[in-house]
């Protein structure tokens, strides 16, 4: 049975074909076809089945992950969209929070809405916030702008109405109005899309949900036919942000949650080589030319949140963005890459990013036009990088250009020397990646120094000895094939489906028959969408959580809740799993208030497949030294000669003393004096620290 | 692997003190993530109306978190002498919390509790970690304009210890409780705000084990050494003078002065409040701490923002303001609402500089925050309750934040409805409803209300307020800008003022406690900020933008920006769309040519 996971980035598209039988794997790249995305996942997918002498047949499904609904955001390429609202409040999506998302730049900007202020319109209903219906719309007056709309030529409406998570009854209504009215306009309720409380979250989403939808439905409809041109008879499912696994029909429907699926399949591979390697636990660090994310994982699985931003004013600073509250693989992106640019700022210290120089002009060493000295620049000087084997030695790299930029921008106004300098830079961009690191794994109650780091990306291997060491973590992993690593992601994951309700209640006198029906209903829904999908009932299987927190607070903890029915006998043991994550997170519990619950969540999941990647055969590392040269490393203060090995001729159970320097195609890894580096029989190497 | 492990020295090299001081900001932002995360009231969960921040041994703020608020940074930043007077070093012991509300040594108004955390290494302080947060109640008169006595105002807590040695100061907590209205949001808070400094200090500790640090103190001296000589350095870069700018309030009972005189005396900064008015009877008098904290905020973010916020970015800015004035109120003056003139001194000081820095600075916008403190009864629930019983009053007091446009920049427009100098956040009615028996029946941008000019001021906004529990409610408005709108700068035109309606038809000061009838509708409109340069100037384009999406109306479009408008839409159609409205180009010329 062959399996294939394709990814569509901002540049290239990536494929990963595998043969569940063999383990073999077939990896392929062609260049994004942004005009119809489509076509290069049918091209990289007929190159594969035709190198690899597979019948099309074979394939019995793709998985498929796509930046199509973050570009068509930042680039505003949705659908014309106009937003209903309570009467009176068109503008809670403008106004925001009133919030400055920088205390000290009177230049700010804020993000920009979906929806311009003249397509927002307003709708005589209202909700309370207990759910009471106030005032329902007036049929006749909703279908006169219904048609209003439609003959303007609007393609999308969001319909967001005030406290609509508690009673949908009035969305349900418009919508249905609108449906009527307007067949071919697209709809999204927030009661549906995101039933949560926070009407400016609830709208930013439904319409950023809306606006994307016919832009996915259409290329997801081509995709179907290519794939059936091609003479796949497998389905398609679609990665989704939160690692979790969809249908088409899904995915139209919730296009929204294939926002970050690429990262979220490289923090799924983080977990699935974890776990062959037998390490449930650990931080997935991924560093490519201008960033690098960082992910938890936890027993196995990435852990996720509700709380995005699309489309920020600033990359790297939260607040500036459209918020959207989908199930995201929750990894922080900081701005620290091979293009990172240094400098020394008005204080007259050393910065390292979040600006990059990019791939164009790229760092000094590319020879592209390159000014600014950039941390590839430093590990070149460090002796990090081979200038005759950068990219397998499609790019010879300057290194006379780096070290003159180094010492004229960095080393002379530091009055430090050349070294000083380039291994500043590359231990700043450690220290910052790491403390990010820091801040991520302790705001969710993990202790970094528990756990190993696994480093990817082109500049993950040469950087991740750095920041393990600043992390005190166990061990570094760093898999084989830096280049296809996430691709592995998306053939690791189980068919899984988050639902989620709010309902709001003190658990000491709570309305639990409410509860379980919440459950039953999402437990349902969940089951009919595994069926739909194929999973045999018996493998399907269903978890439980509630966001609680003591009552009168404004921020929730995510518990596993006990098996079984629900009821007044589960708060014993509802409250203790509660208090021991709180703890855990601040140290102390709270006062002695009564918990509260805000929202019910349920995952809907199939078995999770085996990716089993073929053991090689290679062994020993003696044909596995390819020279030596000189590389700097702080405990000697200087360059010594070291040696160089080749990765690809690294078997399992060859291990290596540190100081060495570990090469392969797309990245170049460093172990550090001390420290041991050995091969595992997944080809991952494992270095102590 | 670190180079970072020099311990003894200030010489400390650049790369190092760069990693070590990055750490040290990365402590505090885990400080406030825990703060907020743990916070019972909306006041600093969701508006973030609070300060975090790291201390050395002789109570020089060295770091602090990101994001909070201006009132409450730096004048969280000048309070730890005031608490080491109290409690030398040698008197505190390792779990021992420092509180106080006194609005002279904090952040100028009693409802502003600071918490102060030694942290021991070794048997000896070697850091405080201290956070203020704005309580919800304080007791007092409920927070208002209205008094006429500190005392009036509330609870006032002298600097003791919250906690000793890890066990809570009952007495005190006994004390607290039974004077506010709010015991269980004042109770969490306390606790949430001890934590968050246990969370900063355990991060510290072991960043000091890493790098071997015995003390922190040569850190923060290389810290705020390099701060102090950056933000010298770019004092330096200005033109020396003496530059000066006044502008009005509202004020309670009459009209309030404020006086700014900034002298650049090659890298000395100081600014003096001479000559504003004096002392009010009402509460809307300023300390001198908070005085000095919104003056220095205006400072940085017109010299030096890059420069991290600590005590060596304070040094090289002087204020003074003469005792008994306005903006240097003296004990017993009531202070609760100092917020509302406390605003006002970014615009002003940004004013004065405008000469000094063409092409920096913004106009002046909507200044004060409006604040609103609610106060009612929670509507019965909906029938079919799940045991029918109820308790028979269930009371609540509500705090809420609004804000009006900024002031238009050199280059861009103003922000509608966003806080500035504030940094606090607004609250989704959502939230609101669900906490109260308010109904909030409109939040909208408010048209033209932005002050016209090349590039536009922000816009305010309109909002109705009613209550459903069927019975009387109250609310304290502390509202400015309603008889003295944001001026623009450079040719800019001013925003519009706010404005205050109550659906009864009394006349009210927007500064005093209401009490209301259970029907009565409450109609607020925020005001503008102001414009910048030639509003004539603007891109036409621009203009007829605003116009289709209501943030300008066609009739100023002619009168305030001379571009002509025609449009075609029909009184029957309610969806405006861009082939509605073109630009008469004659006319417009024709209008601008004046």
């Amino acid at each position: 049975m062959l399996r294939a996971g394709v990814d569509i980035g901002g540049t290239f598209t990536d494929l990963i074909l595998v043969n569940d039988q063999t383990g073999e794997l077939t990896v392929g790249k062609v260049l994004t076809t942004p005009a119809d995305p489509s076509q290069a996942v049918a091209d990289v997918l007929q190159d594969a089945l035709e190198r690899s002498s597979t019948p099309a047949a074979e394939v019995h499904h793709v998985i498929h992950g796509t930046t199509l609904v973050t570009n068509a955001i930042i680039e505003r390429k949705g659908a014309r969209t106009a937003l209903l609202t309570t009467r009176g409040f068109r503008d809670a999506y403008e106004i925001a929070r009133e919030h400055r998302y920088d205390l000290y730049d009177l230049f700010l900007e804020l993000p920009q809405p979906l929806v311009p202020r003249h397509l927002r319109l307003e709708v005589d209903e209202r909700v309370y916030a207990d759910g009471t219906l106030a005032t329902a719309p007036d049929a006749d007056a909703v279908a006169r702008l219904a048609a209003e709309l439609r003959d303007k030529g609007i393609e999308a409406i969001a319909i967001c109405f005030l406290h609509s998570y508690a009673n949908p009854a009035n969305e349900q209504l418009v919508g249905a109005i609108v449906g009527e009215i307007a067949p071919d306009v697209r709809v999204s309720l927030s009661s549906e899309v995101v039933p949560e409380i926070r009407e400016y979250e609830r709208t930013s989403t439904t319409v950023a949900n809306v606006y994307v939808q016919g832009l996915v439905e259409r290329y997801l409809r081509e995709l179907v036919k290519r794939l059936e041109r091609l003479g796949i008879a497998g389905e398609l499912f679609l990665m989704l942000s939160s690692g979790g696994i969809s249908t088409v029909e899904t995915a139209s429907r919730f296009p929204l949650r294939l926002l970050e699926s690429g990262p979220a399949a490289g923090a799924l591979a983080s977990a699935h080589y974890g776990q062959l390697a037998g390490v449930r636990d650990l931080l997935a660090f991924d560093m490519g030319g201008t960033t690098a994310k960082l992910c938890v994982i936890e027993d196995g699985q990435p852990l996720t949140s509700t709380d995005f931003e699309v489309d920020r004013k600033y990359r790297f600073k939260a607040g500036s963005g459209l918020p959207v509250k989908v199930p995201t693989v929750e990894l922080i992106e900081i701005g620290a890459g091979g293009g990172s640019i240094a400098r020394v700022d008005s204080l007259g210290l050393l910065k390292v990013g979040p600006d990059s120089a990019g791939a164009d002009p790229g760092p000094v060493c590319y020879g592209r036009g390159g000014r600014q000295p950039t941390v590839t620049d430093a590990d070149l000087l460090l002796g990090y990088l081979d200038p005759g084997f950068f990219l397998g030695g499609r790019l010879k790299l300057d290194l006379a250009g780096a070290e003159s930029a180094v010492r004229t921008q960095i080393a002379e106004p530091l009055g430090l020397s050349t070294v000083q300098a380039a291994w500043g830079i590359h231990q700043l961009v450690n220290e910052g990646m790491a403390s990010a690191a820091r801040v991520h794994a302790i705001e969710r109650g993990k202790d970094p120094r528990s756990l190993p780091l696994f480093a990817f990306g082109g500049a993950g291997p040469g950087h991740g000895f750095g920041v393990a060491r600043i992390l005190h973590a166990p061990r570094l992993i760093v898999p084989f094939g830096a280049g296809v690593t996430s691709t592995v992601g998306f053939l690791s994951a189980p068919l899984a489906f988050d639902f989620v309700r709010t309902f709001y209640g003190q658990l000491d006198r709570l309305d639990w028959v409410h509860v379980n029906g919440l459950f039953a209903d999402m437990a349902g829904q969940g089951d009919a969408i595994l069926a739909r999908s194929g999973v045999p009932s018996e493998e399907r299987r269903f978890s439980r959580q509630a966001d609680l927190r003591y009552a009168g607070q404004g921020h929730e903890i995510r518990v596993d809740l006990p098996d079984g029915v629900l009821g007044p006998d589960s708060l014993a043991a509802i409250t203790s799993a509660f208090e021991s994550v709180y703890r855990r997170l601040y140290g102390r519990t709270g006062p002695e208030v009564p918990l509260e619950a805000v929202s019910w969540r349920l995952l809907a999941s199939g078995p999770r497949p085996s990716v089993r990647l073929r053991a090689a055969e290679r062994q020993g590392t003696t044909a596995a030294r390819k020279g030596e040269r000189a590389v700097y490393f702080p405990e000697f203060g200087e360059h010594r000669p070291t040696t160089v090995y080749d990765r690809y001729q690294l078997g399992p159970g060859a291990s290596i003393r540190g100081p060495a320097i570990i090469e392969e195609r797309e990245s170049t890894t460093i172990v550090g004096p001390e420290a041991e580096a050995s091969v595992d029989d997944y080809l991952s190497l494992h270095i102590t620290l | 692997m670190t180079t970072a492990t020099t311990t003894t020295t200030t010489n400390i090299d650049p790369i190092a003190l760069e990693v070590l001081w990055s750490r040290l900001l990365s402590v505090t932002n885990e400080q406030q993530a825990a703060l907020m995360r743990t916070a019972f009231s909306t006041v600093v969960r969701e508006s973030q109306d609070l300060a975090c921040g790291v201390f050395d041994t002789s109570g020089n703020m060295v770091a602090q978190s990101e994001t909070g608020t201006p009132g409450h940074i730096n004048a969280m930043a000048t309070c730890m002498r005031h608490f080491m007077a109290a409690y030398p070093a040698s008197t505190l012991e390792p779990g021992d919390v420092l509180i106080t509300n006194d609005p002279w040594m904090t952040a100028g108004q009693v409802n502003d509790v600071t918490l102060v955390t030694p942290i021991f290494r070794s048997g000896a302080v070697v850091a405080y970690f201290a956070n203020t947060c704005h309580m919800v109640d304080i007791g007092g008169r409920i927070l208002s304009a209205e008094a006429r006595e500190v005392y009036e105002e509330g609870l006032a807590i002298p600097i003791m210890k919250l906690f000793q040695r890890g066990e809570r100061n009952a007495e005190l907590f006994k004390i607290i409780t039974a004077n506010v209205r709010t015991p269980r949001e004042v109770e969490g808070d306390l606790y949430a705000m001890a934590s968050c400094n246990d969370v900063g200090g355990a991060q510290l500790l072991e960043f000091m084990d890493e790098f071997k640090l015995a003390s922190i103190d040569p850190l923060a001296e290389a810290i705020i050494q390099r701060s102090e000589a950056a933000t010298r350095a770019a004092i330096a870069k200005l033109p020396d003078g003496v530059y000066t700018n006044e502008l009005w309030s509202d004020g309670f009972e009459e009209p309030v002065l404020l006086k700014a005189t900034v002298t650049i005396d090659g890298d000395h900064l100081t600014v003096d409040h001479a000559g504003s008015s004096p002392q009010s009877r009402y509460g809307i008098n300023v300390v001198m701490n908070y005085t000095h904290a919104y003056t220095s905020f205006a400072v940085k973010c017109a010299i030096s923002p890059e420069v991290p916020h600590n005590e060596g970015s304070f040094r090289p800015v002087k204020v003074t303001a003469p005792p008994g004035c306005i903006l240097n109120a003296q004990h017993p003056a009531p202070v609760a609402a100092r917020h509302l003139i406390g605003h006002f001194l970014p615009g002003l000081i940004f004013g004065a500089l405008a000469e000094a820095m063409p092409d920096r600075l913004m106009a002046d916008g909507a200044a004060s925050i409006w604040i609103t403190m609610y106060r009612g009864q929670r509507p019965l629930p909906a029938s079919g309750g799940s045991n029918g019983q109820r308790a028979a009053a269930d009371p609540y007091t509500f705090m809420l934040f609004q804000c009006g446009g900024t002031g238009a920049r050199p280059t861009k427009d103003g922000l509608n409805n966003t806080g500035f100098p504030s940094g606090v956040a607004g609250v989704p009615a959502e939230v609101m409803e669900n906490l109260t028996g308010l109904v909030m029946q409109r939040r909208e941008v408010r048209t033209d209300s932005a002050g016209p000019g090349k590039f536009r001021g922000g816009c305010g906004q309109y909002t109705t307020f009613a209550d459903r529990s069927g019975q009387s409610w109250s609310m304290s408005g502390m509202y400015d800008r309603l008889k003295f709108a944001a001026q623009g700068l450079l040719g800019g035109g001013p925003g519009l003022a706010g404005e205050f309606v109550l659906s009864d038809g009394r006349q009210a000061n927007p500064k005093e406690l209401l009490f209301h009838a259970p029907n009565t509708r409450v109609d607020t409109a925020l005001p503008g900020g102001g414009g910048y340069g030639d509003p004539f100037e603007r891109d036409p384009a621009a203009v007829l933008d605003d116009v289709l999406n209501g943030y300008v109306s066609i009739e100023a479009a002619a009168r305030d920006y001379g571009v002509v408008i025609r449009c075609t839409k029909r009184a029957d159609e309610q969806v405006s769309v861009p082939q509605h409205f073109s630009i008469d180009t004659a006319a417009t010329a024709a209008l601008r040519r004046r």
